[in-house]
């Protein structure tokens, strides 16, 4: 991190600069309960049942990971290796015809008591299945990486809909208002597919959508701080104008009894000033040990990205932002999960970006007694084809691909679900976002069923019509 | 009358039963003018009253003048007041001043700029696909001027909607309307579905359209029946896939049009002829009307040249190819096609002086389609035509300038005969379709060459546009005659023209009459006004894929469950099933005409007896004015939707709007803004409220938050900067660079607030669908990938650090302190002034002591910052 950017933190952090200065006082006053960074905020209960998880950590990996080359070991491409095997006809969503059938170019060894397969790929996420549950066949509806997406973050292949953080931030309301209830951490090198689609509160009020946090920038969360070239704006300035706008805004109020809209943007600006107050602290991984930022790999390359994103996504929800979303790889032909050209030579990278900081991030958590409460979910927006595509990358794969989790309320070392000898398609125990959605929503204290919101005439629902609870890897 | 006789055919056509199961609902009974009740003299107050008596309630008191201007104005216009317009209003004692001030405020253009924001997002449109490439529409902003334009003409409704459906068939002879099928363009666009998936994609788009229509037009939610019966509506599976097949046909794209309908004949008229002449059609071509243009075109071409051949002593082909001369002279090349060549000539410069070159390109029978080149299409490509001098005793060769070229025929596209002698190797001139037939260019010099005796002459003739597009026959000439050259013939044509007219065979004649009038109508089409381009939809539109353009409609079945996998009966266009008086399936006279179909659903929608129709636009025209619908849910009258409040008010303004305003949405706001319910104070009533918690009896006026366009363009406004620029491209108010893919990376806060265009109303702004500007997403501007009818009013810590800190506000805090010290004067007359401009009223004492206490330890800016994070700023009583 910046060393200038962080003092300057610490600055405000410190003098309580900005807005901060008389809100304090202000919140004082009004005796509003105030917290500090160091208190851990006690989760509300669920509203249908008490809740395993009081927060959610979600890992997408953008592109479509490879479940063959990964966690869903197939002997049997060895034997078919070169055989042309797929539908002669093109399926739709993939870009182009299906080429011959090819093994994964990755040793895969049994791990953990569980004994699950996982490629060479992810030495270190291996170290950590007897954590997880998976789910072995999921499946969508589309294999194309726009409804793809969608589908897999909101549970709908168009775009319109809230995505699954918008609706825990709307069933479930915030652990802290010094942070915001539900953050997204794209990959630094850009949004994904649907870009700021797939954080939408689309038709859910505006305040459950997700704050991105440009974890690289200067300013990670728009608008804290006043830009200092406006000399009237910053510091003695914002509190004096902030304690005369309040004043202002009470005496409106005063004249307008009874209008609570009014009350509570007086009160959000109290807020606001707390949130300066919290945020910056909250993204200074200065105060973090070497021997943390090592175990996310912010001392290496190409794990610093995803490793301080994954740290970040620790400090959020410790300090009471519920969900975190935490994004690998851009939208675009490199840098993500996306294989076209070559399985060999795109997928290691990627994969190593993650898997070190992955782990970090499930000890760190372990260790601080988060895990117990918190659910971690490993997933992305659909799988690969088990051929080659005239190169020795693999198409899209809607019919199957893995996904994990680890955490609150999870059965560890589980696993439900079966693809076909040739990883191409889910045959049993197929699972579907909805039933994703449904099972995460369970374990926050939600019947996914009874979360709707009404718009356009229908109640809707995260999971639409579906949706089971995986009761098989709950533990 | 037709929604009358609709009335009296449906009670006789159907069975009680039947009637009852579809008109049990109140949306979909058929629309009768209530009788207005007694009292008050404004109709909507007189339904208003007497339901308010009926719980005991009355009205609040009217809004003093100056809370009134300040509600119209940004009702009307999105904008605030200027204090002189709140002065003189306020003293007005013109018992029709408010009257007057409403029609002042629906005769201005910023009216309609207001309202199409509406009507925007209640259409989910957009400058942007959205999806995975998220690229933008640079012709969408047609669609955005034309709403701009209908509503400032007051387009009745009716109208309205034919037009956005299917002007392209129901007013052919208005090209300006094609702009209107930007409303079929509006929603989403997944290019990359489209490309990989296309069957899922084609079903999704036309979902998406079938809900948006219904939503839009007849605030009916079909989409809820896509994979079964609707459960709380009268929408069967059918009726859903039937208007999915109402734009079964239609290609979603770029369509190119003309503004002015006699541009639109004359460009018509000269395609026909185009297309005559490609046929070689002798019915058109020898017409008497075209005679005139052939005899002056054969005149003005004048005498031959004469052209004298060059005779080459060598000619090679740097590749291989068999260059052979034929007893004619001419050169003909045989042998391996290369893939790109040149051939070099080599002569005894037979004239003395040379003022131009020529190259006749000819068929032979040897050559692919007969030439005159070598690709399998029989097209070629001449990269670079380039003549080089050997004089005698002189060692190196001199190039020979050219100053000009013309040809007998340019492929279009960009191939014409200048890129020849361009001294780019990359560009080239070529005859494609024209292949088969003889081609001709003329090479003028840049000044005469005068050789002596001896001198030799290189040609060199560069093919390198790549495929084989080489040479097949060929011969270069020469000429002496003083230019400038006639324009080219080819040499069959050339020998034609002199044989007397009377000795021409009728073949020979259509040959003549076909070149001149080619040349003639491609003239006539390049000096036409520049055609105009809107991102829309119709029977054929133009996108990343090329032209899409279906031969005919898909066949559309019912799926079951709503499952691409589980086809069932082919279903045929129309709507719904449930309006006893209108058709559920369209009687089309071509079932397979694609606009016939959308034209059907336009005249279905605007049908007179469609009650649907008529409720929906008052309802939503309502809910803007008085912050909620008579139906809470502007974009749904079904089951699930909002149950009118006052039915009865509903219907008279339906039925009215209908008949006494003839669709006219300026007598249907001035009807609304002149009753006393609007002009009403927002003051609450504790006791009111207690009986009508949400104010839905209209007790008081509601008293909305500025929506997010509201506030920047009164920002704007207020601080002195607004500019008033009307139409064009939109503004982008942001930076942008490349991304990964196509979707460009946006930086919302590195924008250069002076820019020009900067401080246009926001509904200029380029609205990039998933890369939401952060600012008004704050202020709850909508997420366009889906339908809008309503926008939310949200209260977050974020939008108050939005407000508090952006770089909009703190500049536009800057410009307001800029505004206010030009007028001069002391501090305390500049935050008086501040006051007025901002809240339309004067700082009380404390008030001022306290601004101008902030001011002097911060600066005014620091006042302007405060005004406008203020409620009192952001609320409209």
């Amino acid at each position: 991190m910046n060393p200038s950017l962080s003092s300057r933190r610490r600055f405000l952090w410190q003098t309580g600069g900005g807005m901060a200065g008389v809100a304090l006082s202000h919140l004082l006053a009004r005796d509003v309960p105030g917290s500090t960074h160091s208190e851990r905020p006690e989760p509300t209960g669920g509203p249908h049942h008490r809740p395993k998880a009081k927060r959610i950590i979600q890992l997408f990996m953008n592109g479509g990971v490879s479940q063959m080359d990964t966690f869903d070991y197939k002997p049997e491409l060895a034997r078919l290796h070169g055989q042309k095997l797929g539908p002669k006809e093109k399926p739709e969503g993939q870009t182009g015809e299906c080429g011959a059938v090819m093994k994964s170019p990755f040793e895969f060894r049994q791990h953990g008591e569980c004994g699950r397969w996982v490629s060479s790929l992810f030495p270190h996420q291996a170290k950590w299945v007897d954590e997880m549950a998976f789910l072995m066949a999921m499946a969508t509806k589309t294999s194309v990486h726009g409804p793809g997406s969608y589908m897999m973050n909101t549970g709908f292949l168009i775009p319109g809909f809230p995505c699954m953080g918008s609706w825990i931030s709307y069933g479930l309301g915030s652990l802290t208002e010094n942070l915001p209830t539900f953050v997204v951490l794209p990959d630094v090198r850009g949004l994904p597919y649907n870009q700021k689609g797939n954080f939408s509160a689309a038709f859910l009020p505006s305040r459950h959508q997700g704050t991105i946090i440009h974890a690289g920038s200067p300013h990670p969360i728009p608008d804290l701080f006043p830009d200092g070239k406006h000399g009237f704006a910053g510091k003695a300035a914002d509190a004096a104008s902030l304690a005369l706008l309040q004043e202002m805004n009470r005496e409106h109020a005063g004249l307008h009894p009874d209008d609570t809209r009014l009350d509570a943007r007086i009160a959000s600006y109290a807020l606001a000033a707390r949130m300066q107050l919290s945020a910056p602290e909250a993204f200074d991984l200065a105060g973090e040990s070497a021997v943390t930022r090592a175990a996310y790999g912010l001392d290496q390359p190409i794990t610093e990205d995803f490793g301080r994103r994954c740290l970040l996504a620790r400090r959020l929800i410790e300090r009471g932002t519920r969900v975190v979303q935490v994004w690998s790889g851009p939208q675009g032909a490199v840098n993500n999960w996306d294989n076209h050209s070559s399985i060999v030579k795109e997928l290691p990278p990627i994969a190593t970006s993650v898997d070190l900081p992955i782990a970090g991030l499930l000890g760190d958590l372990k260790a601080r007694g988060l895990l117990e409460d918190t659910l971690v979910v490993f997933t992305t927006e659909f799988g690969r084809t088990p051929f080659e595509q005239g190169s020795l990358g693999r198409d899209h794969n809607g019919n199957s691909f893995v996904t994990w989790m680890a955490g609150a309320g999870i059965q560890r070392g589980a696993s439900y679900g079966r693809s076909d000898d040739l990883g191409f398609k889910a045959v049993e125990g197929v699972t579907y976002c909805y039933d994703l959605h449904a099972t995460i929503l369970h374990l926050m204290g939600i019947d996914h069923t009874r979360l709707t919101f009404r718009t356009s005439g229908v109640d809707r629902r995260l999971t639409d019509v579906h949706g089971r609870v995986v009761s098989e890897v709950l533990g | 009358m037709r929604r009358l006789l609709a009335i009296l055919l449906l009670n006789l056509a159907l069975p009680a039963a039947a009637a009852d199961r579809f008109h049990d609902w109140w949306s979909l009974k058929p629309l009768v003018r209530p009788e207005v009740p007694r009292g008050a003299a404004h109709p909507v107050d007189a339904f208003l009253q007497a339901k308010l008596s009926e719980k005991g309630l009355s009205p609040s008191p009217p809004a003093d003048r100056r809370t009134l201007i300040r509600r119209v104005h940004f009702d009307l216009h999105g904008l605030p007041p200027t204090p002189e317009v709140v002065e003189a209003f306020v003293n007005s004692t013109d018992p029709l001043a408010y009257e007057k001030l409403v029609d002042g405020l629906l005769a201005s253009p910023r009216h309609g700029e207001r309202w199409a924001r509406h009507w925007l997002d209640a259409i989910h449109f957009a400058d942007t696909h959205g999806f995975e490439h998220d690229d933008l529409r640079p012709n969408a902003w047609r669609y955005r001027d034309y709403v701009i334009a209908s509503f400032n003409r007051d387009t009745p409704w009716d109208r309205f909607i034919r037009e956005q459906l299917a002007a392209d068939v129901l007013f052919p002879e208005e090209p300006h309307l094609t702009a209107a099928l930007g409303y079929l363009g509006a929603g989403n666009y997944d290019s990359s579905a489209a490309a990989t998936a296309p069957t899922q994609f084609e079903y999704l788009d036309r979902d998406d359209l079938v809900t948006q229509t219904m939503a839009s037009f007849a605030s009916t939610t079909a989409n809820c029946a896509r994979c079964h019966a609707h459960k709380f509506d009268p929408v069967p599976q059918e009726d859903y896939f039937a208007l999915q097949a109402v734009f079964a046909g239609i290609g979603k794209g770029d369509i190119t049009y003309d503004e002015d309908p006699a541009v639109q004949r004359e460009r018509r008229r000269l395609e026909q002829l185009r297309l005559a002449v490609e046929r070689m059609d002798p019915g058109v071509l020898l017409a008497s009307v075209h005679e005139g243009v052939i005899v002056a075109a054969e005149k003005a071409h004048g005498s031959a040249v004469a052209w004298v051949p060059v005779v080459p002593e060598s000619f090679v082909s740097n590749e291989g190819a068999a260059l052979e001369q034929l007893p004619d002279g001419t050169l003909l090349a045989s042998g391996p096609v290369a893939d790109k060549d040149t051939y070099t000539l080599t002569a005894e410069a037979g004239l003395r002086t040379i003022t131009g070159f020529r190259i006749d390109l000819l068929t032979h029978d040897s050559l692919p389609r007969k030439g005159p080149g070598r690709a399998p299409n029989g097209n070629v490509h001449l990269s670079e035509f380039e003549v080089r001098v050997f004089r005698q005793g002189g060692g190196t060769a001199e190039k020979v300038a050219l100053r000009k070229a013309s040809a007998d025929y340019d492929q279009p596209g960009g191939y014409d005969i200048a890129k020849s002698i361009d001294g780019d190797p990359k560009t080239s001139w070529a005859i494609d379709p024209r292949e088969g037939l003889p081609h001709a260019a003329v090479f003028e010099l840049a000044t005469p060459l005068t050789l002596p005796a001896g001198t030799r002459l290189t040609v060199s003739l560069r093919q390198l546009q790549g495929g084989g597009h080489l040479l097949g026959r060929f011969r270069i000439s020469a000429a002496s005659s003083a230019g400038p050259f006639p324009p080219v013939l080819p040499e069959d044509l050339e020998r034609l023209l002199t044989k007397p007219s009377a000795e021409r065979t009728p073949e020979e004649r259509v040959s003549i009459a076909a070149h001149f009038l080619r040349q003639s109508t491609a003239e006539a089409l390049a000096k036409l006004p520049a055609p105009s381009v809107v991102w829309a939809a119709g029977k054929a539109a133009v996108n990343e894929r090329g032209v899409v353009a279906l031969s005919e409609p898909r066949t559309i079945r019912l799926l079951q469950r709503g499952e691409l996998s589980r086809p069932g009966a082919e279903v045929l266009p129309g709507a719904l099933s449930a309006l006893g008086g209108l058709k559920a399936r369209f009687d089309l006279a071509d079932p397979k005409d694609e606009s016939a179909r959308r034209a059907a659903l336009a005249d279905w929608l605007s049908d007179p007896a469609n009650p649907l129709t008529w409720r929906s636009v008052v309802n939503r025209v309502w809910h803007h004015h008085f912050g909620t619908g008579i139906s809470e849910t502007p974009s749904d009258f079904g089951r699930m939707g909002g149950v009118p409040s006052h039915p009865e008010l509903l219907d008279w303004l339906a039925v009215w709007f209908q008949d006494d305003a003839r669709g006219s949405l300026k007598a249907l706001h001035r009807l609304l803004v002149t009753s006393a319910a609007y002009r009403q104070g927002s003051a609450n009533d504790p006791a009111a409220s207690a009986l009508d918690p949400d104010n839905r009896l209209l007790w008081r006026m509601n008293r909305p938050r500025m929506d997010a366009d509201t506030y920047r363009d009164s920002v704007l406004a207020v601080s002195g900067r607004l500019d008033l620029t009307m139409g064009g491209p939109s503004v982008a108010l942001f930076t942008s660079k490349p991304g990964p893919q196509t979707t460009p990376v946006l930086n919302y806060d590195e924008v250069d607030r002076n820019a020009p265009g900067a401080s246009r109303r926001s509904i200029y702004r380029l609205v990039w669908r998933a890369i939401a500007d952060p600012f008004l997403d704050a202020l709850d501007f909508p997420d366009l990938g889906l339908l809008a009818p309503v926008r939310s009013t949200s209260v977050s810590p974020l939008q108050a650090l939005a407000l508090f800190n952006n770089g909009f506000v703190l500049h536009s805090s800057e410009q307001f302190v800029l505004r206010l010290e030009k007028s001069g004067g002391t501090r305390e007359q500049q935050i008086r002034a501040a006051f007025a401009t901002a809240y339309q009223r004067a700082p009380s004492a404390s008030e001022l002591a306290r601004f101008h206490a902030l001011a002097d330890e911060h600066g005014l800016a620091a006042v302007c910052r405060v005004l406008f994070n203020s409620n009192e700023f952001l609320f409209i009583d």
